[in-house]
């Protein structure tokens, strides 16, 4: 294991690196990256390590706009994530917003049971741990909790998406110029993101499949 | 069914390139390492706790030269810790207390859309409680950034923003607790620039905000 400081001297050496090989690679990269950033993207996925959005989807900077956060929740009542719906969708217009989940979520595994993690984690996974509730029938039908925290990971994005879906700026930029809103799931042990399709299944079209109806 | 098919249709086009892009890189690691996505599956175990702004433009790991599994990361319009936010402090909570992170990063970047925002005199509707906390940045720093003009100033005010969200961090208990305990994590606060695309250090000095903000905020019993 590297000391602390080493670890920060790594990162250090690393932006150096990255800043060299850009301009290396393109002298005019940062002159045209500091005009301004028009992402098509509005990226909300979880705070864990193993997902580093830009780099799964093999994506430049300037591509995804990110709110990441614990199990990439959309809470309606919480200003952060709204605050970067509103930004993303009435100012900088992203044409789709990804919501994205993923298997070994820590979050949802946590929000398997009820075990006491401290009131502002109890809270947060709050809404969470009610859709484990909802739905605990079909959750004791499978296998192992390997399998349930998947299928909780999955209930939660479409939850998120639901919340998205009656953010005022979304449901104006829906009618108006056709914003989609998407599921995924990433398998972090194949290093493979998912769509997530079973909208229907769950009685009403979430929008997913119809980027027009709202 | 026939909406069906447009519908495929529509996500082939749309979707094409994040999964053909996600596929290629999934292969390209395989390749290098055929144990990479195994080793992940087994946990994470960061060093860092990045907290950065949601700008497309500074995707933090590529910045950084990270790689999957070393960084947790939070993004938020203009990289902001605010005391009342469960997001922000749940992030910050799992990330000190269970991960265990040794460095957190707050890192904001020149020509920010979200400070530009606040400088703006005007109505932002819902974005106006949020923009509020930079707001109040500027009214702590009120003389010294009156003092500038333009650029200059909208330059300082993001760096003055990083400043005061490092102290909001150290402010928590979390990372009060933890920091009497095991001298980590430390904070630091950096900014990024469009110029080079390098990052300065604002040489946040941990112990010395500590120090100063325990006569009032000391958590650590
Ligand atoms: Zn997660
Ligand atoms: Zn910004």
């Amino acid at each position: 294991m590297a000391t602390a400081m080493d670890a920060l001297d790594r990162i250090v050496e690393g932006n150096r690196i990255y800043a060299q090989k850009t301009a290396a690679k393109d002298p005019n990269a940062f002159l045209e990256l500091s005009k301004g950033q028009a992402p098509e993207i509005l990226w909300i996925g979880c705070a864990d390590s193993r997902i580093p959005e830009t780099t799964i989807c093999h994506s430049r900077p300037g591509e995804l706009f990110v709110h990441r956060n614990i199990a990439n929740c959309v809470h309606a009542d919480d200003m952060n994530a709204a605050s970067v719906v509103e930004y993303a969708v009435a100012h900088l217009k992203v044409k789709r917003i990804v919501v994205c989940g993923h298997s070994k979520c820590g979050g949802a595994i946590a929000s398997l049971g009820d075990a006491d993690l401290g009131t502002t984690l109890n809270t947060w996974l709050h809404p969470a741990r009610e859709l484990r509730r909802r739905h605990k029938a079909e959750l004791d039908a499978l296998p192992d909790d390997d399998v349930r925290a998947l299928r909780l990971a999955e209930l939660n994005v479409h939850q998120s998406i639901d919340v998205l879906r009656q953010h005022p700026a979304v449901k104006k930029a829906v009618g108006d110029r056709g914003l989609t809103v998407h599921g995924l799931i990433y398998d972090i042990g194949a290093g493979q993101l998912r769509l997530l399709e079973d909208a229907a299944a769950r009685g009403k079209g979430n929008g997913l499949w119809s980027p027009n109806r709202h | 069914m026939a909406e069906q098919q447009e519908v495929q249709k529509y996500l082939q086009q749309s979707h094409d390139k994040i999964f053909e892009s996600n596929k290629k890189w999934a292969e390209e690691q395989k390749a290098k390492n055929p144990q990479f996505f195994d080793e992940l599956q087994k946990g994470q175990s960061p060093d860092y706790l990045w907290i950065g702004c949601s700008d497309s433009r500074i995707p933090a790991e590529a910045i950084t030269g990270l790689g999957p599994g070393e960084m947790f990361i939070h993004r938020n319009i203009a990289n902001l810790v605010c005391n009342v936010d469960l997001n922000v402090m749940s992030v910050v909570n799992y990330a000190v207390r269970h991960l265990k992170v040794k460095h957190i990063v707050v890192c904001g970047h020149y020509g920010c859309g979200g400070v530009k925002a606040a400088m703006t005199p005007q109505d932002l509707g819902l974005l106006n409680p949020w923009l509020r906390n930079i707001r109040d940045v500027y009214r702590l720093h009120e003389k010294e950034l009156d003092a500038l003009e333009g650029e200059a100033r909208y330059d300082r005010l993001v760096e003055l923003n990083v400043v005061e969200q490092c102290r909001n961090i150290i402010k928590t208990a979390a990372v009060q607790q933890s920091y009497a305990e095991n001298e980590f994590p430390i904070v630091h606060g950096w900014v990024f620039g469009f110029k080079d695309g390098l990052l300065k250090d604002l040489k946040v000095d941990h112990e010395a905000i500590l120090k100063d903000i325990q006569k009032i905020y000391n958590l650590t019993n």
